[in-house]
C-alpha cells in the first residue's frame, strides 16, 4: 500500500487480533444471550402474560375475599343459618365422647398390631422361603418339611407396648395378629357411623353457604387463589384429538372459564386509567351460559372465533391476522359467523331468538330474496325438489309405457309359443309387468301427493308479473325499474342500474308475456271504512304505511304509502280478498299456464284450487295458487271493496300522470326485453311467462366464506384494499359501510362482503367493461345493520372441517323448533305474536296499541301455546283459523279481536310442523294423548257452578258466549271452545296465575290461593265449600270441560246477562279446502275458481 | 415510483439473502479486483528485477529485509479464519431470531400461487424456462453447468494464480468466471425476484405488482419471420442458424484465442481447447438468446419435433 506506512515488522507475523477476537467474541456472547432469551421469552410472549395473570388475579382474589368474608358474614347472621350451625353443634357434641373413645381404642389396637406385626411378618418371611424350597426340591422335600414344622411349633414373643409378653407359636402369631386386624376394622366402621350425623350437618350447612353466597365463597377463593399461586408458566392447551383442535388460546386469556366474573376495568393495575392489553385478555368470556352449552374441553376455542389456536408465538398469529392464515380471528361485529360451523341449518340458535346478528343475517338472506340469485344448501329447497320430481315423473311414465308395450308383445309370443311350459313363461313376465305397472301407478300417486304439498310451500319474493296487465298502471312500470327505492324506500326490490334502453325491453316482454285475461268488475267502496279495517284487521304487522317519522307498521312486506299510483282497483279488490287466488294455473309438467280452453278439451268446468289441483292434460300436480305469502283475511268482498278504495287514494301523484310508456306494445322489444330478463335472473324473485323454469344466475354461497382470498375478485381495489384506500365514493353508499369508510386495509372476506352489499357495482369501478359483463347484482339499499347481519353470515358459510357428530342436526323436538321457526318466519308469524319473552312483534310496536284499551286487542302470546291446546285441534285451526265452513268472516277463537287471524293455507307438511314447533317449545310429548275428565257429581257441578258466576269472579263478564250483544264487549274466548281446543292441566295453572303464562294479559291474577296445601278461591267461598279439600281450581276446570251451551245460557241469564247463542261455536268437523271462501256478489266461488 | 411495493419485495424473508447479495458481490468483486491490481504491480515489479525476485518477501509492501516468505497457516491463517467463523455464526444467529421461516398457508391444489417462484437459488434456472423449451432449460442446461464445472481442472491448464489474486496471470478464466457467475446466476436470480410479477410479467422496480395488468406480446420463432411454414423447413433452417454460428463463433474464438492469449493456447491441446470453445459458445447463447427474446420478440430459433432451441 504506498499511501499507508510501511509497518516495520511483517503485519502477517505480528499483527494483533486480539481486538477482534475480543468484539467478535463479545458480539457472539450476546447473541447467544439473545438467542436463549428469545428462545424463553421472545418467542414465548403467553409467559409475561401469565406472569402478569399471577400477580393481577391474586390482588383481584384478595380484594374479593374480603368482599366475600363480608357477605359469608350477612349470610352467616340468617335464622337459617344458626339454626343449621346449631344442628352441627348439638350433633358434634353428642357424637364427641363415643368418638373420642373410640379413637382411642382404635389406637391402643394399632400399637397392639404394630407390635404383633414386626414379628409375624419376620417369621412368615422365614415359612414362605422354606415353602418354595419344598416346592422346587422335590429330592429332599421331606427333609425340608420337617425343618418347617420344627420352625412353626416354635414359639416367638411379642412385646406388647405396655410392656407385657407372650411367647406364640406361628399358628397362634397368625390367628392373633388377623383378629386384632378385624377388631380394628370393626371400630372404625363404628366411628364411621357415630360420626355421621356430623358430617351431614356439616355437609347442609356447607350448602346452605354455597346456596346463599352471590359470589365465591371465601373458602372457594383461597383455593382459587392457592391455585394461581402455584401456576407453573406453562403452555394451556384444550386438545380434542377427535375433532382436531388443538387451541392454546386459553395460554393467555387465562381468566375465560375462571369462575368469577372478571372485567377489563377488575384486572387493570392500580391507577391504571383504561385497561391495557393484558387486562383486556384477562375477562372472564362474556357469556358463560354459552360456554356451559359449548364445554371448551369438547368444543375449543377456535370452531367458534377462528384464529390459529395453535401459535404462540406473537398476538398477530394467535389471532391468524396475518397474510397467511385463511381463518383470521372473527371480528366483534361479526362474531357469530362461528355459529354457522355447527349450526348452518338452524333458523334459530337459541329459543329465545332475540336480537342475533347471524339469525338476522339469515332471515335478511332468505326474505331479501338473496336465494333468488344464489344457491344456499337449505335455502328454498321446494323449486329443486320439485324439479326432481318431474323428473322422476318423466322416467316413471317412461317406464310405465315401456312395460305396457312390453306386455302386450309377450303376450303376443306367448300366444304363438311352441309349447305350454313356454307359454305359461311369457305369460307370466307378462302379468310381472302390469303388476309393476300398477307399482308406478303408486308411485306417481306419492309423487303427486308430495309435489301439492310443495307447490303450497314454494313461494317467490317477488310478485307474480304474469298478471302485471291485469294489476298495473302500465306507464308507471318503467318508473319503477328505473330506481325501486325512489319509489318506495326500503322495498326488497333491488335497483338494478338498468339503462332505459333495458327498462323498455323489459317492461315491453313483462307487458306482452303478461295473462290478458278479463277481471271480474268491482263496485267502488268505502274508503273510511275501509281505512278502519286496514289499521284495525292486522295488515300492519306484515306492511306499513307511510313516510319517515309517520310509518306504522312492520317492514316485512312493501310500503303501501303510493300504492294508488300503480295498482289496478279490480285486481286489488280479488289481491286483498284472497292474495292466493291466481289468474290461471300452471303446469310445470307442460311448462305452461292452464286455460279455460285445456279444461274444456277434456269436458271439465274451470275450476282450479287446492281441492282441484290436477292438471286437465296430464293428471299431475298444478300450480294453483299465486306464490305469495299472503293470506287470506277471509274478509267480505265489500270489505275487500272498502280496503282497496282506501289503498287506491294513497298516492303522491295521479296515475295519470306518468309519462306515456306505449313502447311496451313494441313487439320487436320482447325479445331484447327476455334477453335482459334473463340476464338478471328477474325469474329468481317473480314468477315470468316462459322463464319458469330459469336457473339461479348467481355463484353459489354456501361456503362463500372459506372461498380463498384470491378467488374473491376485487378487481382493480386489491392493491388498494391492501393498503386500507377507500373505493365507494357515492355517500349513499358509503353510509352503507357497517363500520364507516375503510381506515384499515380491508383486503379480506369481510372487507369483500361488505363493500359489495354496500355497492355491488364496486368492484367494476373504473373497469372498462360492456353491458353483459357488468356485474350483475343489484343494490340492495341496505341498512348498516343489515350489511353486517350478512356479512356475518357469509363469513360463516365455510366448510366445516369438524366432523359430522359436531353438527347441530337433532332429531328430537329441538329439529321441530328449527323446522317451525323457519315457516313462522316465513310468514311472519312474528309480526303479529310473541313465541319467546323479549321478541316483540310488529303490532305491540304500533303507536295504536300503546294504549290501553288497544292493547287487549293485540293478538294473544303464544309463550306456551304448545302445553295450552290440544295438537289436534291447532292442526285444524291453522287450517281454517275460522273453525268453521260456513261463517268464516271472523275469528274462530278470539271473536272479539279486531285482527283477524288469516288463513295462509299452509301444506299439510307444513300445518305438522308448525304443530310439532308448538308442542316442542312447550316440551310436550308427542304423540297426544288427551287427558281424561272426571264426570262432575251433581253437588260438585252446583259447587263450581256457584264459583263459575261468582259476583267476586265473573267469568262471564269477559268470556264470549256466543251472543252477538254479549260478544260485542267480550275480551276473552268463549268457553265452550276449551273442551276441545285446551288441555285441562294447562288451564288450572292459568287460572291460578295467568300473568306468569301471558304477562300483561287482561284475566285476572289471584283467583286462587294456596292454603295449606290446597287452591282456595280468593273470593267468598259459597256454604257449599264447606270441608271441601279437593282444589277449587281442579273443579272449576272440570266443570268448565263439561260446560254446555245450555248449562252456560243459563248461568249467563242467572248473572242477569241476555241468553247465551244456543250454537257451540266451533264446528266439530276438521274443515277441507280452507281457503276457499265464497264470492257471493259475482257468483263465482273465490280461491281461484271460475 | 411505488416504494411499498418495492419495500414489499425486498423486506420478504425470502428475499433478503438476494437484497444482501447484491452489495456484498459488489464488494467482494471490487475487494478481489483492488488485491488483483495490487499483486499485479508487484508481479510486473519483480519480472523486471530477478534479483529482487529472489529475496523479496512477496507482499504488496515494499521490500523489508527480515518479512517472510512463506508463513504457517497455523496461526497465521487458521485465526482469521476462525475469526471469520465466529463473525458468520453471529450474522446467523441474528438472522435466524429476527427472521423466522417463511410459512405459508397450507398447500391447496385448486389455487397456484401467483407469481409461483422457485427457492431464489433456483431462479435463474426458472428465469432460463422463459427462453428455453423445458427439455433444454430444465435437462440440458442444467447437465451441462455441471459437466462444464466439473471440466474446468481439465481445461484449465494455466498454472499461474494459486495462492493469491491476480488479473493479468488469468484473464481468461476470470471474465469467463465473471460472465458465468453474475451474467448468467445471479443477474437471473435479481430478475426473478424483483423483475418477474404475477404472470411472470416483465415489472420494472417500482411498478406496482397488479394482478389484473394485460400486456399486448406476441412471440414468434425466427423461421417465421423468413417465412418458412414447413416442418422440414423450419429443422432445417434452424440448423442452419444454429450451426452457423457455432460455425462463425467457433472461428471468432479460434482467432481471438490464439491473438490475445498465444500462451493459453500454446499449453492447450486439441481437446482441451475444442471443449472450452463449445461451452464458452453455449454460455454466450444464452444472452443473446434472453436479447432475442427481450428485444424482438423471438421464440425459438431452431425448431423440431423433439426439441426447441
Amino acid at each position: 500500500m504506498p499511501d499507508k506506512p510501511v509497518p516495520d515488522n511483517d503485519p502477517i507475523v505480528t499483527k494483533s487480533y486480539a481486538a477482534h477476537y475480543m468484539i467478535a467474541v463479545t458480539l457472539l456472547t450476546a447473541s447467544l444471550l439473545w438467542a436463549l432469551w428469545d428462545e424463553a421469552f421472545g418467542m414465548r410472549p403467553w409467559k409475561a402474560y401469565q406472569h402478569e395473570w399471577k400477580q393481577r388475579y391474586t390482588a383481584f382474589l384478595k380484594s374479593a375475599s374480603s368482599k366475600s368474608d363480608v357477605s359469608q358474614k350477612e349470610v352467616e347472621g340468617s335464622s337459617d343459618y344458626q339454626k343449621l350451625k346449631q344442628d352441627l353443634d348439638q350433633a358434634t357434641q353428642q357424637a364427641t365422647p363415643h368418638v373420642r373413645d373410640l379413637q382411642k381404642q382404635i389406637g391402643d389396637l394399632s400399637a397392639k398390631i404394630l407390635a404383633v406385626q414386626s414379628v409375624f411378618t419376620d417369621r412368615r418371611a422365614y415359612v414362605n422361603a422354606l415353602t418354595y424350597q419344598i416346592e422346587t426340591n422335590p429330592s429332599s422335600k421331606q427333609s425340608i418339611q420337617k425343618d418347617l414344622d420344627k420352625y412353626k411349633a416354635q414359639t416367638a414373643t411379642v412385646e406388647y407396648p405396655d410392656g407385657s409378653k407372650q411367647p406364640y407359636n406361628f399358628e397362634q402369631l397368625e390367628e392373633t395378629y388377623n383378629s386384632l386386624k378385624d377388631q380394628r376394622a370393626k371400630l372404625n366402621a363404628e366411628l364411621g357411623d357415630t360420626l355421621k350425623p356430623v358430617t351431614q350437618a356439616k355437609a347442609a350447612l356447607d350448602e346452605y353457604v354455597n346456596d346463599h353466597m352471590v359470589d365465591l365463597t371465601p373458602a372457594q377463593i383461597v383455593g382459587l387463589e392457592k391455585k394461581t399461586e402455584d401456576l407453573d408458566p406453562s403452555i394451556q392447551q384444550i386438545n380434542v384429538a377427535e375433532a382436531n383442535i388443538v387451541d392454546r388460546c386459553e395460554s393467555c386469556h387465562m381468566g375465560a372459564r375462571e369462575p368469577v366474573k372478571l372485567t377489563a376495568a377488575s384486572m387493570s393495575e392500580k391507577g391504571a386509567k383504561a385497561p391495557d392489553d393484558f387486562a383486556k385478555a384477562f375477562v372472564s368470556h362474556p357469556n358463560p351460559a354459552l360456554l356451559q352449552v359449548h364445554d371448551p374441553d369438547k368444543f375449543g376455542c377456535s370452531p367458534c372465533h377462528q384464529g390459529n389456536g395453535r401459535a404462540t408465538t406473537s398476538i398477530e398469529k394467535a389471532h391468524g391476522n396475518y397474510e397467511h392464515w385463511l381463518w383470521p380471528l372473527y371480528t366483534k361485529q361479526n362474531l357469530e359467523a362461528g355459529c354457522q360451523t355447527c349450526h348452518a341449518a338452524d333458523m334459530m340458535l337459541v329459543s329465545g331468538d332475540v336480537g342475533w346478528t347471524i339469525s338476522k343475517g339469515k332471515d335478511l338472506f332468505r326474505q331479501r330474496g338473496c336465494m333468488g340469485c344464489h344457491r344456499y344448501e337449505g335455502y328454498d329447497k321446494e323449486p329443486e325438489e320439485l324439479q326432481s320430481l318431474n323428473q322422476q315423473i318423466k322416467q316413471l311414465e317412461g317406464e310405465r309405457r315401456d312395460n305396457t308395450k312390453q306386455s302386450a308383445y309377450l303376450m303376443k309370443r306367448a300366444d304363438a309359443a311352441e309349447s305350454n311350459d313356454e307359454a305359461n313363461k311369457l305369460n307370466d313376465e307378462a302379468v310381472g309387468l302390469r303388476v309393476a305397472n300398477s307399482k308406478i301407478d303408486g308411485r306417481l300417486q306419492q309423487i303427486d301427493f308430495r309435489a301439492h304439498s310443495l307447490m303450497q310451500d314454494a313461494k317467490k319474493v317477488g310478485p307474480n308479473l304474469k298478471d302485471a296487465r291485469l294489476k298495473l298502471n302500465k306507464n308507471w312500470i318503467p318508473v319503477w325499474l328505473k330506481k325501486p327505492s325512489e319509489f318506495r324506500p326500503g322495498t326488497k326490490m333491488p335497483n338494478f342500474r338498468l339503462t332505459d334502453a333495458q327498462i323498455q325491453a323489459i317492461s315491453a316482454y313483462i307487458w306482452q308475456s303478461g295473462f290478458t285475461d278479463s277481471l271480474p268488475h268491482q263496485k267502488p267502496g268505502n274508503a273510511d271504512h275501509g281505512k278502519e279495517l286496514f289499521e284495525t284487521r292486522g295488515c300492519l304487522a306484515c306492511h306499513s304505511i307511510g313516510e319517515g317519522d309517520d310509518l306504522q307498521g312492520g317492514t316485512f312486506s312493501a310500503n303501501l304509502t303510493r300504492v294508488g299510483e300503480k295498482a289496478n282497483y279490480d285486481y286489488l279488490v280479488r289481491w286483498i280478498h284472497n292474495a292466493r287466488e291466481r289468474t290461471r294455473p300452471y303446469c310445470p309438467y307442460e311448462k305452461k299456464d292452464i286455460g279455460p280452453e285445456d279444461y274444456a278439451k277434456k269436458n271439465l268446468p274451470y275450476v282450479f284450487d287446492l281441492a282441484h289441483s290436477k292438471c286437465p292434460n296430464d293428471g299431475h300436480e298444478l300450480q294453483v295458487q299465486n306464490m305469495t305469502v299472503m293470506p287470506s283475511l277471509r274478509l267480505s268482498v265489500e270489505d275487500a271493496q272498502d280496503i282497496a278504495t282506501y289503498l287506491l287514494t294513497q298516492k303522491k301523484q295521479e296515475p295519470s300522470t306518468y309519462a306515456d310508456a306505449s313502447f311496451m306494445d313494441d313487439p320487436k322489444l320482447k325479445d331484447e326485453g327476455q334477453k335482459w330478463i334473463r340476464h338478471y335472473g328477474c325469474a329468481g324473485c317473480h314468477e315470468i311467462s316462459g322463464m319458469e323454469d330459469e336457473g339461479r344466475i348467481g355463484t353459489e354461497l354456501t361456503f362463500e366464506g372459506s372461498k380463498p382470498i384470491e378467488r374473491l375478485d376485487f378487481a382493480l381495489f386489491t392493491e388498494g384494499a391492501e393498503r386500507g384506500k377507500e373505493p365507494i365514493t357515492n355517500p349513499e353508499d358509503l353510509a352503507r359501510l357497517p363500520e364507516g369508510p375503510a381506515k384499515a386495509p380491508w383486503y379480506d372476506h369481510k372487507g369483500f362482503f361488505e363493500h359489495k352489499l354496500a355497492e355491488p357495482e364496486i368492484y367494476d369501478k373504473g373497469m372498462v367493461k360492456s353491458e353483459t359483463e357488468a356485474l350483475r347484482m343489484p343494490n340492495l339499499h341496505l341498512a348498516k345493520d343489515q350489511v353486517q347481519a350478512l356479512t356475518t353470515f357469509l363469513l360463516g358459510s365455510q366448510e366445516s372441517g369438524l366432523p359430522a357428530n359436531y353438527q347441530y342436526r337433532p332429531q328430537d323436538t329441538r329439529r321441530d323448533i328449527q323446522e317451525g321457526w323457519w315457516i313462522v318466519t316465513k310468514y311472519n308469524c312474528v309480526g303479529c305474536h310473541q313465541f319467546f319473552p323479549g321478541q316483540d312483534s310488529s303490532l305491540m310496536k304500533m303507536k295504536k296499541y300503546q294504549d290501553a284499551d288497544w292493547k287487549e286487542q293485540l293478538p294473544p302470546k303464544l309463550y306456551t301455546e304448545g302445553a295450552r291446546v290440544n295438537p289436534e285441534w291447532l292442526r285444524r285451526f291453522l287450517a281454517n283459523p275460522s273453525l268453521s265452513d260456513t261463517d268464516t268472516n271472523r275469528n274462530g277463537v278470539r271473536a272479539y279481536l279486531k285482527v283477524r287471524m288469516p288463513t295462509f293455507s299452509l301444506s299439510d307438511d307444513e300445518q305438522r310442523k308448525l304443530v310439532r314447533f308448538f308442542q316442542a317449545l312447550s316440551q310436550q310429548p308427542l304423540p297426544y294423548i288427551p287427558q281424561s275428565v272426571p264426570t262432575l257429581t251433581s253437588k260438585e257441578t252446583e259447587m263450581a257452578r256457584s264459583l263459575f258466576s261468582s259476583t267476586a269472579a265473573p267469568c262471564l263478564k269477559c268470556h264470549a258466549t256466543g251472543d252477538a250483544q254479549h260478544d260485542a264487549h267480550a275480551t276473552a274466548p268463549n268457553f265452550l271452545l276449551a273442551k276441545e281446543r285446551l288441555k285441562p292441566d294447562w288451564v288450572e295453572r292459568w287460572i291460578t296465575d295467568p300473568q306468569a303464562i301471558s304477562p300483561g294479559t287482561s284475566m285476572p291474577s289471584g283467583l286462587f290461593n294456596h292454603v295449606n296445601g290446597q287452591w282456595v278461591f280468593a273470593g267468598p267461598t259459597p256454604p257449599s265449600f264447606q270441608g271441601y279439600t279437593q282444589d277449587h281450581t281442579k273443579l272449576l276446570v272440570d266443570y268448565i270441560f263439561q260446560l254446555t251451551p245450555e248449562e252456560q245460557r243459563r248461568v249467563a241469564s242467572s248473572m242477569g246477562r241476555s241468553t247465551a247463542s244456543n250454537s257451540a261455536p266451533a264446528s266439530k268437523k276438521p274443515s277441507v279446502g280452507a281457503t276457499r271462501h265464497a264470492l257471493p256478489h259475482s257468483g263465482a266461488s273465490a280461491g281461484g275458481s271460475r | 415510483m411505488d416504494w411499498r411495493q418495492l419495500w414489499e419485495i425486498s423486506s420478504a424473508p425470502d428475499n433478503v439473502p438476494i437484497v444482501g447479495l447484491i452489495p456484498l458481490l459488489a464488494f467482494y468483486i471490487y475487494l478481489a479486483w483492488k488485491q488483483a491490481h495490487a499483486n499485479d504491480q508487484l508481479i510486473t515489479q519483480l519480472e523486471a528485477d530477478p534479483a529482487m525476485a529472489k529475496t523479496h518477501h512477496r507482499k504488496t509492501w515494499p521490500f523489508k529485509p527480515g518479512w517472510q516468505k512463506e508463513v504457517h497457516v497455523w496461526p497465521f491463517l487458521l485465526r482469521i479464519e476462525f475469526l471469520a467463523a465466529i463473525i458468520v455464526t453471529i450474522i446467523l444467529m441474528i438472522w435466524s431470531i429476527t427472521l423466522n421461516a417463511p410459512l405459508e398457508e397450507p398447500a391447496n391444489p385448486n389455487l397456484t400461487m401467483n407469481p409461483a417462484k422457485a427457492p431464489w437459488y433456483f431462479l435463474g434456472l426458472q428465469e432460463m424456462l422463459v427462453y428455453f423449451d423445458p427439455w433444454i432449460a430444465g435437462v440440458v442446461m442444467p447437465t451441462l453447468i455441471i459437466v462444464g464445472l466439473m471440466v474446468i481442472p481439465y481445461i484449465d491448464t494455466n498454472p499461474m494464480g494459486s495462492g493469491y489474486y491476480t488479473w493479468k496471470q488469468r484473464r481468461f478464466s476470470i471474465s469467463t468466471f465473471l460472465f458465468g457467475f453474475v451474467i448468467l446466476w445471479i443477474a437471473m436470480i435479481i430478475i426473478g425476484t424483483f423483475i418477474r410479477g404475477p404472470g411472470w410479467q416483465w415489472f420494472w422496480p417500482g411498478q406496482t405488482w397488479d394482478h389484473n395488468r394485460l400486456i399486448y406480446e406476441v412471440n414468434r420463432d425466427l423461421p417465421d419471420l423468413f417465412g418458412i411454414a414447413s416442418n422440414w423447413g423450419k429443422a432445417i433452417f434452424g440448423a442452419i442458424v444454429v450451426g452457423g454460428y457455432f460455425a462463425l463463433g467457433g472461428f471468432a474464438v479460434f482467432s481471438l484465442f490464439r491473438r490475445y492469449m498465444p500462451k493459453d493456447f500454446a499449453r492447450m491441446s486439441i481437446l482441451q481447447f475444442s471443449i472450452t470453445q463449445a461451452f464458452l459458445l453455449i454460455m454466450l447463447a444464452l444472452p443473446l438468446k434472453m436479447m432475442l427474446r427481450l428485444l424482438w420478440h423471438i421464440k425459438y430459433v431452431w425448431i423440431t419435433p423433439w426439441f426447441n432451441v
